[in-house]
């Protein structure tokens, strides 16, 4: 199968890099595959799940935030402001992150906290579902 | 000359005070290390980011962006400038703080619509005592920084940004020169300039075809928050480096003042202890020689 380049680059590491056979990225809209020889594209990515094949074949996960891929002559280049592999999650801190986002959104509060709060909610959310769907 | 005992007690004073510089040097020593491996690891995000926003501006280079807007109608003096200002949770760093707060005073000098960020408890301290409003405290940030920490600092910039509650936003930090040098360094945040992503872009290059999904404009909604959250990272994580690197040569300097005293006090303690064996054994001799002279008689 074609490969191409894949380079996942979150704020404080590099995530992953080397040959890929594809990449699936959760876009603003729904999940997207890229494959080799894409054309050129900047696209944004949504807080979700990517998936990549590396070239023996093996299927990567990684939860990502917030960020954007760009396919640049045959170079797909993710940079999302963060990036874990679900076994990495510590699920005791994403749960307790999300029953104190949960218990900020009961409270009264301001329009910025609640974004806030939306936010970090929806962060943790991801997180568990994803460390708990690969682990078991 | 002050007497042994005194010299002794002065010499154990130092070496006591030396002993909690040296250790305080192998700490930071070893915090520096770490500091400068997460440093080398934000490079690769930061320079792909810069690039990759160039290359969207290159594409369409009448972005119409919040982040750009450069608000030409508010006038200068008008301006509301927000100051991110990095400071150490602790003293004892050299001129670390001091640096920050002599950059700090200047740029509010010549600004009256000032607000001002404050990460690090000696930060705090010195605005709260110059009398100076803080507009938001950052507790915890400066030591160990973390995504999530540099997260809260942006989203509260940016809120107030888009609020027109800021029209500026300014970064103030400790920048690592090369491995031993800082400095402290003074950077325009928002709103972004243009010119500042396509600055070494040869001209007549091959421009290739390039999709933007949704848009470009939606792009840019996506990629600059983040960008702006990499950077306040970088600057966290560069000061830390950096308050670190100032820590262990002012406790090295301190350990090495202290070591040039005791050898000082050494010497003074022999010339003392030697002065007082000469007198006792001059006292010795001449009463021995007081009785000899008495026997003879």
């Amino acid at each position: 199968m074609n490969t191409f380049f894949l380079k996942v680059i979150a704020s404080d590491k590099v995530f992953f890099s080397g040959k890929a056979e594809m990449v699936n990225i959760p876009t603003l809209d729904g999940e997207k595959v890229f494959l080799a020889h894409h054309e050129n594209i900047v696209i944004a990515i949504e807080m979700g799940d990517l998936k990549f094949r590396t070239e023996d074949g093996e299927t990567h996960h990684a939860v990502v935030g917030k960020g954007f891929a760009q396919v640049i002559n045959n170079r797909v280049t993710v940079l999302v402001d963060s990036a874990e592999r679900p076994e990495d999650i510590d699920k005791i801190r994403a749960e307790e992150a999300l029953e104190r986002a949960k218990e900020q959104m009961r409270q009264k509060q301001s329009i910025q906290e609640y974004y806030h709060s939306q936010a970090s909610m929806a962060r943790a959310m991801t997180r568990l579902k994803l460390s708990s769907r690969y682990l078991k | 000359m002050a007497n042994a005992r005194e010299i002794l007690d002065r010499m154990k004073s130092i070496q006591d005070t030396m002993k909690i510089t040296n250790a305080m040097y192998m700490i930071s020593s070893s915090k520096l290390k770490k500091a400068k491996a997460s440093l080398d690891e934000t490079e690769p995000y930061f320079y792909s980011m810069q690039m990759a926003i160039g290359r969207i501006l290159r594409h369409v280079p009448d972005m119409k962006s919040e982040f750009f807007n450069q608000r030409p109608e508010i006038k200068p003096e008008d301006r509301k400038v927000g100051y991110i200002v990095v400071t150490a949770d602790k003293g004892l760093a050299g001129s670390y703080n001091h640096n920050i707060f002599k950059d700090v005073e200047e740029c509010l000098k010549n600004n009256s619509h000032a607000k001002l960020f404050v990460v690090g408890e000696m930060g705090r301290h010195y605005f709260e005592k110059k009398g100076l409003e803080i507009a938001h405290q950052f507790h915890y940030t400066a030591q160990n920084p973390s995504v999530s920490r540099a997260r809260n600092i942006t989203e509260k910039i940016l809120e107030e940004y888009l609020n027109k509650e800021l029209d500026e936003v300014v970064i103030i930090y400790t920048k690592m020169l090369n491995g031993v040098q800082t400095e402290t360094e003074t950077r325009h945040l928002l709103p972004l300039e243009k010119e500042h992503f396509n600055k070494n872009v040869p001209v007549g290059v091959q421009m290739e075809q390039l999709a933007m999904v949704p848009s470009a404009e939606a792009l840019m909604e996506n990629i600059i928050p983040i960008y702006i959250q990499g950077f306040v990272y970088g600057a966290l994580v560069e000061s830390y480096a950096s308050e670190h690197n100032l820590r262990m040569l002012a406790m090295q300097s301190a350990t090495d003042s202290a070591s040039a005293m005791l050898n000082d006090l050494s010497i003074q303690y022999n010339r003392v202890r030697q002065a007082a064996i000469t007198q006792e054994i001059t006292e010795v001799v001449s009463g021995a020689k007081a009785q000899k002279r008495k026997k003879k008689r």
